[in-house]
């Protein structure tokens, strides 16, 4: 980090020092804070999921971040490591997990995905800060290529009998629509979650509370969601199913797991670019990504698909887009 | 000669069936030169000039020998035959004229013989594109973006794996998983990743 | 006697081709999809194994040093044939399964690899123990991990049903899951070498010296 002059109003100085856990992590406190801080700006969308769900939203949730933070306890105890459950971010990977499922999953599958994540996705790479892939996407990746008729049941909002339902991403993909009044789907309705999908994708409202706290208090900059978003939306609108500059950007941007996983995913310290810039790029990167599986692929969705591939591209990322030392010329890494 | 079937040939090659990710071929040079972003990139580059220009040798060879001649039973020994002779020979050539060129990508070479990509490529080339419904131009030029594609999709591989190692080696690793162990697994993650591109369709 | 028994049981532990000499990683992965496929290559490699050592140790003293690995590649090239037309005649289910990974033998590092190490320096019948011992080892290995995807990935093992009321876990049969279980086993194997203070962590791969 580059040297700040000294300011005589020390309250102004700590106002301009960014503290910043990356790889480097210097106290627990501000590990803590961090993560329970993200998990807090969580809960709306997930009350909102139980709302829309049912119990079995709850059940998920519970399970998945039971799942790793007693897995976490254990491989660090089985190591004669300290047990930092209590910083919060094996919860917050729980969480994440439980909000990327479909309330209808068999217990096993948040329980096994829990496993996933904090041991494969994390510890092995050793611990906190040395993971490469976002451990919650990571386990929903190996959970939908595992299981995959489990992992697409999706169920209707309040129905009490648990009707499944494709999810508005689903019928697009397989071009059962062009307009969303022929699915009988509003633009608030997406707004607010009543729609099927994953538990804690659905509420766009609530996700976007959490958010601006989170923006507001410093934790996560604007460009990796902007980046994202954007360009998701502006390609599905530029490219549109019915012609060129005919495409919904509103539902694009409102349908699936974009604004969960741009705000929340896209932005985890550990496995996305440092600087604002490879933020910027990220964020970018992942949209056309995105798009281009929305679009082409095999699957209804791809923004959890698109982290993971950028995950494996920032290191690359970081090593070339250096902040530059002041007064020196750009030169080769 | 339908352009659209290249894009195909390069999404499936890059992303979908990636060599090493999806197929396993060159796991070796991979696991093993992935340490540092230099060499894995000039690896990359040496696997890419090499699978490119053997499809090419080795299309002409089963075309032009082994179909007539009815002796495609000799495939594999005549294939390997062919890119051991090519690689040497190329490897002569760029240590002599270009101590440069040999510096970046040469000294690779003699390992480059017994990539699995390499004969990999040249024998599923042989069993794609020889069938009904390719002229004698398609299937040669199909087979060389095959082969080109399938090495782009290596180097590909190799550079985010030697971003990914750089990194690592500044973390603690736990030790039973240290540098071997860990890459395979980082290449499980990356090729979960990678499924995203299934079901591709244009 | 006593050192030839050596020269087979050495293939089976201490310089087991996928956990001691990380060698030949390829067909690993791809062919353990299920454990009567890896059984299938086990004996192929073996046999090919096999021949060239013999060949190779037999004329060891006749070959040119300078062409050594093109005569090497063009004796084991022989061998693979062999193997490929016997088994698109014989046993074309197991070809079909192992697809590409038949002819592909000719590049498998522990074939040229033994043949460089050991068949051009030692005599014959050492050789014979020698190819037998790396090729059973192989064939170990190879259905270790297969049991493993196998039976995680469909419930079964050479297709009879072992496990009920199961949901497999589909991502083991899958190329994440062989790296998967391949990662996770060499990292047990260097847990025992730490443990035992043996000094032989595997941290990198065998074919460095394949050239």
């Amino acid at each position: 980090m580059p040297d700040k002059p000294e300011q005589e109003n020390t309250a102004e100085a700590v106002s301009q020092l960014h503290v910043f856990t990356s790889p480097h992590i210097h106290s627990r406190e501000t590990v803590s804070k961090t993560m329970w801080s993200v998990f807090l700006a969580l809960v709306p969308a997930g009350i909102a999921g139980i709302y829309f769900f049912g119990f079995p939203a709850l059940k998920v949730i519970i399970i998945s971040i039971l799942s790793c933070v007693i897995t976490e306890a254990l491989i660090q105890r089985l190591n004669h490591k300290k047990v930092s459950i209590l910083d919060g971010s094996a919860a917050l990977t729980g969480i994440l997990l439980a909000y990327n499922l479909s309330s209808s999953v068999p217990f096993w599958v948040p329980l096994v995905g829990g496993i996933f994540a904090i041991a494969i996705a994390k510890q092995v790479f050793g611990g906190l800060g040395a993971n490469i892939f976002n451990p919650a996407l990571a386990a929903r990746a190996f959970l939908l290529a595992s299981w995959p008729k489990q992992m697409t049941d999706f169920v209707s909002p309040l129905s009490p009998d648990a009707v499944t339902q494709a999810t508005p991403l689903m019928l697009l993909k397989e071009g059962k629509f062009h307009d969303i009044t022929q699915i009988g789907i509003s633009y608030w309705d997406l707004f607010i979650g009543k729609r099927g999908g994953c538990l804690g994708e659905v509420c766009i409202i609530a996700l976007l509370i959490g958010a601006a706290y989170l923006l507001w208090k410093g934790y996560i900059w604007w460009q990796t969601p902007a980046g994202f978003i954007l360009t998701l939306g502006g390609l599905s609108w530029v490219f549109g199913t019915t012609g060129f500059f005919k495409g919904d950007f509103l539902f694009s941007i409102l349908s699936g797991g974009l604004v969960l996983g741009a705000f929340f995913m896209a932005t985890d310290y550990v496995t996305t670019p440092i600087t604002k810039n490879g933020q910027l790029v990220f964020g970018i990167s992942c949209g056309i990504i995105a798009f281009i599986i929305r679009r082409f692929g095999g699957y209804p969705e791809g923004v959890s698909y698109s982290i993971l591939i950028m995950n494996a591209f920032s290191p690359l990322i970081d090593r070339y887009l250096r902040p530059r030392k002041y007064g020196t010329k750009l030169t080769a890494a | 000669m339908d352009v659209s079937k290249f894009m195909v040939i390069m999404i499936s090659m890059v992303f979908i069936n990636n060599f090493i990710l999806s197929k396993f071929l060159g796991l070796c040079a991979f696991i093993g030169v992935s340490k540092e972003t230099k060499p894995a990139i000039s690896m990359g580059f040496a696997v890419t000039f090499v699978t490119t220009l053997s499809s090419m040798i080795t299309w002409l060879i089963y075309h032009f020998l082994l179909i007539p001649f009815n002796i495609t039973y000799l495939r594999t020994i005549s294939f390997i035959l062919v890119i051991a002779s090519f690689v040497q020979f190329v490897e002569m050539v760029v240590r002599k004229t270009s101590p440069g060129l040999y510096r970046l990508f040469g000294i690779y070479l003699p390992l480059i013989t017994v990539n699995c990509a390499v004969l990999g490529v040249a024998v599923l080339n042989s069993e794609t594109f020889f069938q009904e419904g390719y002229t004698t131009m398609e299937s040669f030029w199909f087979s060389a973006a095959q082969g080109f594609f399938a090495g782009i999709g290596f180097l590909l591989a190799m550079i985010l794996m030697s971003g990914i190692r750089e990194r690592l080696e500044l973390t603690n690793v736990p030790k039973p998983f240290k540098d071997v162990p860990l890459a395979f697994i980082v290449a499980s993650l990356m090729s979960l990743a990678f499924m995203g591109f299934n079901g591709f369709r244009f | 006697m006593k050192k030839l028994i050596k020269e087979f049981t050495k293939g089976i532990i201490i310089e087991n081709p996928t956990f001691g000499l990380v060698l030949g990683l390829c067909p690993t992965l791809a062919v353990s999809t299920s454990v009567s496929n890896a059984l299938g290559m086990g004996a192929a490699a073996t046999f090919v194994l096999l021949g060239s050592n013999i060949i190779i140790s037999a004329i060891r003293k006749i070959i040119p040093k300078e062409i050594r690995i093109p005569c090497y590649i063009v004796i084991i090239a022989t061998f693979v044939t062999i193997n490929e037309l016997v088994m698109k005649a014989y046993l074309p289910a197991l070809n079909a399964s192992l697809g590409i990974f038949v002819p592909l033998i000719v590049v498998n590092c522990i074939v040229l690899g033994r043949a460089e190490a050991f068949a051009c320096k030692n005599p014959i019948v050492n050789s014979i123990f020698d190819a037998l011992g790396m090729g059973v080892g192989f064939t170990i290995a190879l259905v270790i991990i297969a049991t493993i995807r196998e039976l995680l990935g469909t419930g079964k093992l050479l297709g009879l049903i072992v496990i009920k009321n199961f949901a497999p876990v589909t991502m083991m049969i899958l190329a994440p899951g062989a790296l998967l279980t391949l990662g996770l086993l060499i990292g047990l194997v260097n847990y025992f070498h730490i443990k035992r203070k043996t000094n032989k962590e595997i941290t990198k791969v065998g074919c460095d010296g394949c050239k």
